[in-house]
């Protein structure tokens, strides 16, 4: 091990960050955790929403607390900017001169109003590179509607396709394109960078969220477009396997969700699972032998597997089904995550140390680069923590008009 | 030869210089659209007859053909096709003559399947030093699950996503459409985007290692820090929103004609209680809710407020659903967006297929079959960029369909060479 941290592959490449909540600060993390200088551009005046949102540490609320914003903020820089102060626009500006990138996440109008569109922007630097990410894009009858990515899961098919048979299209149980569409919009970015260092040309990327979620949801399109036929969500079910689902598993102390997913895309599998459930001979029972026929009797072999797996610890069977060959795995939970013994090896999760919140846990990549491995290189910044160093060092005030926009609430 | 074609006249995307080798299945078969849609020469190599994953339902007219899989045509537009036989030495020789004239090779084999085959990360470099490896797998190239086998169902568990999703009475569940690959696909995409501008930067290559479960492990919103700092377990909502620790009643409610997203950024009434009240009062549908009592426990504006009771969940719930059953979802809508609160309908398959908003915005693509005779609308670019334009260009290859372009034209071998690796059923 070197004492010196390794070059990250974003090294000298600075962003100013306009973007909050979810998509935004998740696009630029990717930049940051691998070496960027990511400049979150932020206002006491107007405080990103996350700073607000639960969970805090030790549960007290407070704007430097909370591990929602924490976590997605990682490796970034905090420096105060008031858009509403007559000279905002003008020190943003300066800001951006000095940058490589400019991220939002608004609808439109934000920028245009502060007269920081790509246009506007080229020449303040020729070669800036802008990402606008707003839900539904730059231009189109829709552009100019809000949301955030609990409905925009609804509104781009995900709630169409998840829920059970029998009920209301209820969607995954988080803001679902929020984690979705971050990698797409940091691709897009990443990709328009090395266009630029290869070429010296800059450009505008007008990324709208809901034609990038559309590629979380396989078929679904293209059945229709080319079938005329509209899939539907069909709880756990595959039409290619049976069983296919999570089935419950006995109790952990009084802990009553644990749970184990099994897919059985063969007869092999389908064998060896009942085998390993101790009940081989549900293998040959004539409503099951075959995969035709196991998804003719789903019902039934539902509940004959969940009248098995009921008797077994779930890490335990999941241990002796995966040496089984049969695809299996624990319902984890955030707790089960936090030790699980792969993601451990991986080193998925980084322990940070916060100046309010103390050490806590982030989520690293889910990606390891060989010879430039991503690196967290500290916690999420404090309101205005980086003010002083954006503004003398970057963008080279000096002390006396630092004081005096600071005094008159430039960077509030 | 039509592919090539329309390549060379409209792949303009930021990738249009570079080549990729694409082994993928279903697991990463994403990443390498992704780059193809950025303009890259992607070439998707099959075992001779065909890769497995050109099985996967549906089918076009319901038919199972192996060149009819919808799965096939959506992720692997944009790529050309050969025919390879890794198992034969003759295959092996010709797959690191093609990873000379290549930049990018992403494959999902088990870990240790490629280097056991003399195609292992430490193989290809030597063949091209700068070459960028990307490899997908369920659990990543090494740790105690590395050889455990995980499909998508299996991935979203072990990742900490189905135990988020569900309805509390019921299992919890997974999307009824494959995401976790997608997830794990796009993540590698950006881990692939990464190492490729560390070489344009320096010259040097890599190996990316993906993991489907860490890749479903990063999309659980704020499930993380709740335990980390409070040591709670969020755990399935149903029809509702689970994400502060508590539930917030339903969020999808029926309209007149369908289901529409009703909630707000802050809650269910959001920023903007007093607002949204007075919309559904203008509607004679706020029934008590306009009393300063209500817009006291209502108005989120001023910061955290105290959660409502479960009796006051069940109130507000009960009047908004009076409310949405009324009217269309497009009027919901847009009255919704007017005093800023972001609902959103739910839509189903057609409703975005003729959606006017992805219409006006050019996204559906027509993409043509000239063997069926006809076209079909294609998702289309997920990302304009100004300068450099992504494109869908062309539909996905048949087996071995640029056997002779790749092999005859790009590595140049003679056609009785062809014919005799042919004949020996390595290509």
């Amino acid at each position: 091990m070197t004492t010196t941290p390794p070059a990250g592959v974003f090294d000298g490449i600075r962003v100013a960050d306009f973007a909050w909540v979810g998509v935004g600060p998740l696009t630029s993390k990717y930049l940051a955790d691998h070496g960027a200088e990511v400049i979150r551009l932020e206002s006491s005046v107007r405080p990103e929403g996350l700073r607000r949102a639960p969970p805090f540490a030790n549960g007290e609320p407070g704007q430097e607390r909370s591990g929602y914003f924490a976590n997605f903020n990682s490796s970034k820089l905090g420096a105060g900017l008031n858009m509403t102060h007559p000279r905002g626009i003008e020190i943003a500006k300066r800001i951006i001169a000095t940058c490589d990138i400019v991220t939002d996440s608004f609808t439109p109008k934000a920028m245009r109003a502060w007269g920081l569109t790509y246009d506007d922007l080229r020449e303040v630097r020729p070669d800036i590179i802008t990402i606008s990410m707003p839900l539904y894009g730059g231009t189109g009858p829709w552009s100019m509607y809000q949301g955030f990515g609990h409905v925009l899961q609804a509104a781009a098919g995900i709630n169409h396709m998840t829920g059970y048979a029998d009920g209301e299209p209820i969607g995954t149980g988080y803001a679902y394109t929020d984690f979705f569409v971050p990698h797409l919009a940091a691709v897009a970015l990443i990709a328009a960078l090395d266009h630029r260092e290869r070429t010296g040309q800059g450009q505008h990327i007008d990324f709208g969220q809901m034609e990038a979620a559309l590629y979380a949801t396989e078929t679904m399109a293209l059945d229709y477009t080319v079938n005329g036929r509209e899939q539907r969500r069909d709880g756990n079910r595959h039409p290619m396997a049976a069983p296919h689902g999570a089935f419950r598993c006995a109790p952990r102390g009084d802990d009553d969700e644990r749970w184990i997913a099994i897919a059985c895309f063969d007869d092999d599998a389908w064998r060896a699972a009942c085998a390993t459930l101790g009940a081989p001979a549900l293998a040959d029972d004539a409503r099951f032998r075959t995969l035709a026929d196991r998804k003719a009797h789903e019902d039934a072999l539902e509940a004959e597997v969940a009248a098995l797996t009921r008797a077994h610890v779930a890490e335990q069977l999941m241990t002796a089904l995966q040496a089984a060959g049969v695809p299996a795995g624990v319902v984890q939970n955030c707790e089960d995550l936090r030790a699980d013994p792969q993601l451990t090896h991986r080193g998925h999760y980084w322990m940070l140390e916060h100046p309010v919140m103390g050490v806590t846990a982030y989520d690293g990549p889910s990606f390891r680069l060989s010879k430039t491995p991503g690196r967290l290189s500290k916690a999420a910044p404090v309101l205005g923590a980086d003010t002083e160093y954006l503004y003398k060092t970057v963008v080279g005030m000096d002390d006396e008009e630092f004081i005096e926009l600071l005094a008159s609430g430039a960077f509030d | 030869m039509v592919a090539d074609a329309q390549k060379t006249a409209r792949a303009r995307g930021p990738l249009a210089p570079f080549r990729v080798l694409d082994l993928a299945n279903e697991l990463g078969q994403l990443t390498g659209k992704m780059l193809g849609d950025m303009g890259a020469d992607v070439i998707k190599l099959e075992p001779p007859g065909g890769d497995p994953s050109r099985w996967i339902a549906p089918f076009y007219r319901d038919e199972p053909h192996v060149e009819g899989s919808l799965h096939w045509w959506m992720f692997n537009a944009n790529k050309r096709g050969v025919t390879l036989d890794l198992t034969q030495d003759d295959g092996r020789a010709l797959f690191l003559d093609l990873v000379r004239q290549a930049d990018f090779v992403i494959e999902t084999s088990p870990p240790g399947t490629m280097a056991a085959l003399g195609l292992g990360y430490a193989d290809l470099a030597a063949a091209k030093p700068s070459i960028v490896m990307t490899s997908i797998t369920p659990f990543g190239q090494d740790g105690p699950y590395a050889q455990w086998r995980a499909t998508d169902l299996i991935g979203a568990a072990m990742g900490g996503e189905m135990y988020l999703n569900g309805d509390p009475a019921r299992e919890p569940l997974r999307p009824t459409v494959s995401q976790a690959y997608a997830q794990v696909s796009v993540q590698a995409a950006v881990g692939t985007m990464t190492a490729h501008f560390h070489r344009t930067r320096t010259g040097v290559g890599q190996h990316v290692d993906a993991s489907l479960q860490e890749a479903a492990a990063t999309l659980l919103d704020n499930a993380a820090p709740f335990w980390d700092l409070m040591h709670v377990n969020l755990s399935r909502p149903g029809n509702g929103r689970g994400t502060s620790g508590r539930l917030s009643g339903k969020y999808v409610f029926e309209a007149a004609d369908g289901y529409m997203a009703a909630l707000s950024y802050g809650g269910i009434f959001g920023l903007n209680a007093k607002q949204a009240v007075a919309w559904l009062d203008s509607h004679d549908a706020a029934d008590d809710l306009g009393s300063e009592e209500w817009q006291e426990k209502l108005d989120a504006s001023r910061g955290v407020r105290t959660p409502l009771t479960s009796a006051e969940v069940d109130h507000v719930v009960a009047v908004l659903e009076a409310f949405c059953r009324r009217f269309p979802r497009a009027q919901l809508m847009r009255e919704a967006q007017a005093i800023r609160n972001g609902w959103a309908p739910v839509h189903t398959p057609r409703e975005l297929a003729e959606h006017e908003h992805l219409r006006a915005r050019d996204y559906w693509t027509p993409i043509a079959h000239p063997e069926l005779g006809t076209s079909f609308d294609y998702p289309g670019p997920w990302a304009k960029l100004s300068a450099t334009p992504l494109s869908v260009r062309h539909r996905a290859p048949r087996v071995g369909e640029h056997n002779h372009d790749v092999y005859a034209g790009m590595l140049g071998l003679s056609a009785a060479r062809c014919a005799e690796l042919a004949a020996a059923g390595v290509i």
